[in-house]
Formats: structure tokens, sequence, C-alpha cells
């Protein structure tokens, strides 16, 4: 997608309310005006944290029966617990992202795949055993964790490292499950390509703004028919695509298939020395929201193979794991846009869920108008509130 | 004329900041008016020393009736209507609050601020900066299902609903598409120029996000209504004459206000009927003059009904076709206000003719007696139908008028 539509997109999705503005105007007054955040460290405190622990606790037990249910393969068990876990953390979420936001946000990164494989109509139970680890080590951090202070600039250059680590983690398994799905690819194995396809691609779709700041490296890789001058000079996903899908013949896709995955280690070694600044990561959060906004959402990114919801939510979830990461930002200047930001995540997250059957998302084009257009609305909104994030800088 | 306004004192950027100002307050959830109170408006008080200056382009939105009603149609108007998507009253006050705030920082020329915080984006979206207020008016109304939903009783006001609130039935010769008809809330902004109408219509959508989801939106356009005479409709015949007969305090009080029998809220207030009417231009345009004089029961020049000499002469339906539109109309002895507009919407690709009609608005007490009889009638026997047909619908019920301070519908959610 060309820049100036990216511009115009973020002018045409950027929504105020006018007493945001109001707030912007009179930083002391905003920043006072946050009781929350600052009487923490007092009073209440010590209940607060106490409740904390217990909530945790809970958790911990309940994560250790579903790591039993997943050695079972007790589909059912895990279904159930996935639901009382995320009822359970739902119950204390807030006050853990006030106080420990840093841990909040590890515990927020593997929680909610948990619940969501809970909705979901097939267990991988491979996928969640890694994920009800890592979620046991978040608790357990969470259990010991000392409440953390610092500079909002402090808190925002921390924010960064964080983010870059997942950027970084994203770019690694962008290589690696782009080989997967290459090989499928030069074995002439169709039926397979069409399935790593769409998992190699999440990866991209979680980061794409960064993989934009390279030059010509993004359209090299995806590239879609309607974007380039020369179809010949065409390349990346997009022409694989078309070739699996539209073709229905792999021939002659051996060298777009080497190529990708040379620009992917490519845009995997450039992301190592990528020098990350707040403004340009709470901006390429807009940006990936737009993205889903413009192009996924009307079916125009994956026009053979219709897997757009899979980019949008790779969008979406790109776009939270910078919210995860500002949180501590957020928790000082504008507390009241994390908990806004929050909900309007977790209405999107489930209107999703909706549409995940068999193990993946349904194809766009089975998607109904009103469907689309509540998922419109849902972005426009979640993007409207992240176009304030900003505020935190 | 910005520089007039300067001295006295009422810059835009005043404007702005008062805007902000006030925003605060309602940011932080400050309930009650004391937050809406006083973003209005020195400027539509402050007097204009320097006469012909844009007071004349502010048209107050306060008084005993919504503005946009009774008032002299305006050029341009925007017609949207929006689905609610909050649940509680809380949330459903704000997003009234917040329309409110802005119908009366617009109507009276402001905006909001534009660049604070470089990184944010800005309120407003700008492009009324240097115009002035251009007598925009706002124009709110609500549908049957703003005050209850399938039963639903989502904001504890279903027994509000006033008497005769009802989605317009099903008609003879009907082709409506309900993704462009009715809606919980219909907003009616007209101005004399299309962009101050458009950037009003805009920042509504803008400032309800998350709340209010637009459903559709109408443009439109009308020339040659000043000085008292009654503009005509894409047809080339004059649309409205018989508005002249009920332009008087008693007539609107008999044809358009609510009556004593209504819910209290609506005192001041009525009824808006809407239907969108497609116009076969093309069809029409290869039509006799006698044919369309005929069919409309009016010459098509002079606008006097058939047997008069001037437009305005009592028409007497047994000079006239039996099935002329003007004729239907007398016979069903009812009077209602209008103030539609004519619109164009592009090309229709199969056939290559405009996609071209009429905005059909109006105003009536009681649409039960007033208008639907004569609709019914009318889309069954008017020899109109040949070249138009029915293609969207919509009745909304306007609250009477605002004091300031107040927001549109408190009298519904606050009594």
């Amino acid at each position: 997608m060309s820049r100036q539509m990216k511009l115009a997109s973020v002018i045409l999705a950027a929504t105020l309310v006018l007493g945001a503005c109001g707030k912007d105007d009179n930083k002391e007054a905003a920043v006072s005006a946050s009781p929350t955040s600052e009487a923490q460290p007092s009073g209440a405190a010590s209940g607060e944290q106490s409740a904390i622990q217990q909530g945790t606790a809970k958790l911990q037990e309940e994560t250790t029966k579903l790591q039993q249910a997943i050695e079972k393969q007790d589909a059912d068990e895990v279904k159930r617990l996935g639901k009382s876990i995320n009822d359970a953390w739902l119950a204390y979420e807030n006050s853990v992202r006030q106080t420990f936001p840093l841990e909040y946000t590890e515990v927020e990164k593997y929680e909610m795949p948990i619940f969501s494989a809970s909705a979901y109509d097939k267990v991988d139970f491979e996928a969640l055993k890694v994920t009800a680890g890592k979620l046991q080590e978040a608790l357990t951090k969470l259990l010991n964790a000392k409440e953390t202070s610092g500079s909002t600039s402090e808190l925002l250059t921390k924010a960064v490292a964080n983010y870059k680590l997942y950027v970084e983690e994203q770019a690694n398994n962008l290589v690696s499950q782009t080989k997967v799905f290459v090989d499928a690819v030069k074995a002439g194995d169709v039926e397979k390509a069409k399935l790593e396809y769409s998992k190699a691609r999440v990866f991209f779709e979680n980061i794409e703004p960064i993989a934009e700041s390279f030059g010509d490296l993004d359209p090299r890789i995806d590239a879609r028919l309607a974007d380039v001058e020369d179809e010949n000079t065409w390349t990346g996903f997009h022409r694989i695509e078309k070739a699996l899908w539209l073709d229905k013949s792999l021939a002659g896709m051996e060298q777009y298939a080497d190529q990708l995955v040379k620009d992917t280690e490519e845009l995997q070694q450039k992301v190592k020395t990528i020098e990350l600044e707040p403004k340009a990561m709470v901006a390429g959060a807009m940006e990936l929201l737009n993205e889903a906004a413009i192009s996924k959402i009307t079916g125009e990114e994956e026009i053979y193979s219709h897997t757009d919801l899979v980019d949008f939510a790779a969008n979406v979830d790109g776009s939270k794991s910078v919210y995860l990461a500002i949180i501590p930002a957020l928790n000082e200047k504008n507390p009241d846009l994390a908990n806004q930001l929050d909900k309007q995540f977790q209405t999107l997250e489930e209107t999703l869920r909706g549409h995940h059957k068999e193990g993946q998302y349904v194809s766009y084009d089975q998607l109904t108008t009103e469907q689309i257009r509540t998922l419109s609305d849902q972005i426009s909104q979640l993007s409207n509130l992240m176009s304030q994030t900003a505020s935190i800088l | 004329m910005d520089s007039n306004k300067k001295k006295d004192g009422i810059s835009r950027l005043d404007f702005l900041k008062m805007s902000a100002s006030v925003g605060v307050g309602l940011a932080i959830g400050a309930s009650g008016m004391a937050a809406i109170e006083k973003v209005v408006a020195p400027a539509s008080k402050s007097a204009n020393t320097t006469g012909n200056d844009s007071s004349d382009d502010r048209i107050s939105m306060y008084g005993e009736h919504q503005a946009g009603i009774i008032t002299p149609q305006q050029t341009y108007m925007y017609l949207a209507s929006f689905r609610l998507m909050v649940n509680d009253r809380s949330s459903l006050i704000k997003v009234l609050r917040d329309w409110t705030r802005f119908s009366d920082l617009s109507t009276a020329g402001g905006t909001m601020r534009t660049g604070d915080n470089p990184l944010l984006p800005p309120s407003d979206t700008g492009e009324t900066l240097d115009l002035p207020a251009s007598k925009l008016t706002v124009t709110f109304g609500f549908g049957p299902s703003f005050f209850s939903v399938d039963g639903n009783d989502r904001f504890g006001i279903a027994n509000k609903i006033p008497l005769y609130l009802k989605d317009i039935p099903r008609m003879p010769s009907d082709k409506i598409d309900p993704l462009l008809s009715g809606g919980d809330v219909c907003i009616q902004v007209c101005a004399e120029d299309q962009q101050v109408a458009f950037h009003a219509l805009r920042n509504f959508i803008r400032l309800s996000m998350g709340s209010a989801t637009l459903n559709w939106m109408q443009e439109g356009f009308i020339s040659g209504g000043s000085g008292g005479q009654t503009p005509r409709n894409l047809f080339g015949f004059k649309d409205g004459t018989a508005n002249n007969l009920h332009q008087t305090t008693d007539g609107y009080n008999d044809v358009v206000w609510a009556g004593d029998n209504e819910p209290d809220w609506m005192r001041g207030g009525t009824y808006m009927a809407y239907r969108k009417v497609r116009m076969f231009l093309e069809v029409w345009d290869r039509s006799s003059l006698s044919d369309q004089e005929d069919t409309f029961g009016r010459h098509k020049e002079s606008g006097a009904a058939y047997g008069k000499k001037g437009e305005f002469d009592t028409p007497d339906p047994s000079q006239m076709p039996i099935a002329s539109h003007v004729r239907l109309a007398k016979e069903s002895k009812q009077l209602i206000h209008r103030r539609g507009y004519s619109y164009t919407a592009g090309v229709d690709p199969r056939t290559g003719n405009v996609d071209a009609g009429l905005l059909f608005i109006s105003y009536q007490r009681n649409p039960e007696e007033q208008l639907l009889p004569m609709l019914k009638m009318m889309q069954s026997k008017d020899a109109l139908n040949e070249y138009v047909s029915h293609v969207a619908s919509g009745m909304f019920a306007c609250p009477g008028g605002l004091r300031e301070g107040q927001y549109i519908g408190q009298n519904i959610l606050e009594s």
C-alpha cells in the first residue's frame, strides 16, 4: 500500500473526543488527575497487593490443572480450564495492570491464547503445552513482583526494549515458518503449501510496519499484484498465493520461493540492527490497525486465498504487543486510556474468536456484510483509542 | 470577515479554547450540566459592530423548537442515520451530550482545536477553519428503535415513545431498501455551504465512534427558495407550494408541532418523515410538456393549478386530471410541512441513467392522519408513479427545542 494511502487512512481513522484534547492541552492537570496510579504506593496498596497475590496463586493452581489436562489430551477439560483461567484473570487483571505493568504484559501474552484455544473447536495440544508452561513462569514472576517505578522516559525506554524483543522473535519465526512453506512449494505439495502459507504470513503481519521501514524489502516480500507496476517484477508471498489458489500450479515458483527465504532472512538481520524510538513504535501500532482497517477488512490483501482474517488478527496482535509494552507509561500518564484499550482489545478478540472454525479463521468470502461491518466498527474504535496513545510521548 | 470577528473578541481561536476547557470537564466524567454549560458562545450573543457580518450567517440552535424544521430552506443538506451501539443510559447520554456540544459550537461558527500536540490527531478535521457558520442548522430525530429494539428496553425509555412513532408501513409499489432506511437516530444538517454542512456531519460521526455507527447518509441540494419563492424539483416543477397555506404561528401549530396528548418531551417537537424517491429523469425528459403537466395537474412554468392563473391560487381538483399528483394531494385534505431536497448519486452502470431524485422530507404533528393516507393513495394511484420509485424510508420523532445547557434527548432520558 502506498504511503499516501496510509496517510489518508490515518486521517480518516483518527477520531477524537472533544474531551481528550482538553486533557492534552493541560498535561499537568491530566497527570494529577490520575489518582489511581499515584495512590498505589501508599495506604490502599497493601490490600491491593495481597489481592493480587491471592488471585495469582489461584491462577497458578488452575494453570497446573490445565497442564495436567494437556498431558492427558483431555480436550473438554482443557476448554473448561481455559474459560475458568480467563474468568480468574479478568477478575483482577486491572489492578495487576496498574501495579505491575511489566509482569501484567507477560501474563496477558500467554493467557489470551489459552482462552482463545478454549473457544476453538479444535485443540492444538503441542502449542498449548508450550504456552501453558510460559504462563506458569509469568505467574511466578508476578507472584514475586516488586512494584516498579521510574520516569516516563525510563518506562518508555524499557517499553521499546521489550517491544524489540517481540519484533526479533517474530522475525525469527517468520524465517523458520517461511522455510517450511517454501519447502512445500518446492516439493510441489499444493495442499501443504496452502496450509503453511497463512501460518508464515502471521509473523510478517505482526510486524509489518517494521518491514516497511526497510525500503523495498516490504514490497519484495508482500506486494500484491495491484501494487506492482510491472507484473514481471512481482515477487513474494502473494506471487505464490496466486499460483496456489488461482493458477493451481506451482510451476516456475522455485525462484520466488528461494527469493522469499532470502528476503525474510534479510529482514531478520535488519531487525537486529534497528534502533527503535518510542514514537516509531507507537506509530507502528497505528499503522498495523490502519492496515487491518483498510486492506484486510475489504478482502483486498488475500484476493486469491481469502485468508484475510488471519492477517487481520495478526495486525491486531502486533498492535496489541505495542500496547502491552507501553502499559507502564500509560499507567503514569493516561490510565483511563489503558482501561479503554484493554476493553476494546477484548471486544475485538472475542469477535475474532467467533470466526475461528476447525483450527483456523474462516475464509473472508464466508463472512456476511454484517459480520464485516462489526469487525470494521470495532477496529475503527480500537484505532481511534490507539491514536491517543501518542499522548504518553 | 475573520478580522471583524477578532475585533469583537470572538475569533475562532477563542472558540477553540472554550471547547477544550469544556472538554476537560466532560472527559473526566464531570456529571450534570456544568460541563456543557458555557461552550456556546459569546459569539452568538455578541453584537456585531460591523453590520453585515457573520451574525447573519448564524441560526441559533436554541428556542422552543429545533432549528432546521421551519427554518427557510438552506441550499445544502445532509441526512444521516445512526445505529446506537451503546447499551446503557449513561453511555447514551455521553453521545448525545457530545453531539449537542458540537452542534452548539459549529452552528455558532466555531470548531474544535486542531493542533495542540503534533503527535495526536487534531480534534477538528479543519475544513471550516476559514468559513463562516453559513446558516448551519442541526436537527435531531429519534426512530422507533431508539426507544426499544424487539421489546428490549435497553435505555429504560420504552414508555416514552410518542404516539405516532412507527416505521412507515409498506406502501403499494414500494421498492424500499432496508439498508438505506430507518435508524435509531437521524441527524439532518443544513447549510448554505456544502463544506460547512459536511464538516458538521463528519465530526458527528467521529465524535460518536465506538458508540454509534453510521447506517446511511444522503446529500441533497435545493435552489431558488429564497425570497419566499417555491423551489423546483428535478422534474422542473415547483415543489412545496402548499407550505404557503400554513406558514403562520397558528398554521404551524395546526400542521407541524406535536399536540398536548404527546409525552412532555415532544412539546414543541414534531415528526420527520423521510422518503427517498428516485426519479427517472431520462424518461421524464422524453415526455411531452402536456404529459408532464397532466402528471402534476399544474402548469410547469407558472406553477398555477389547472384552471388557475397564479401559483398560489386555490386549486380546484375537479379541473385536474383524475390521477394527477396535486389533485390526489388536495383530495386527502391534509397539510404537511415539506422540506425536501434533490439528490444526484452517480450513474446506474447497467443503463447509463443518472441516479437522481428527491429526498422527500416532511414535518407534521400526526403522520398517521396527515401523511400515511396521502402516501398510500399516491403510491397506488398517482400518475407520477410512472416516473418515480420509492427506495428508502424513515420516520423520526424530533424533540422540542433546547435551552442552553440542555442536551438533545435530555427530557426523554432524565424525566
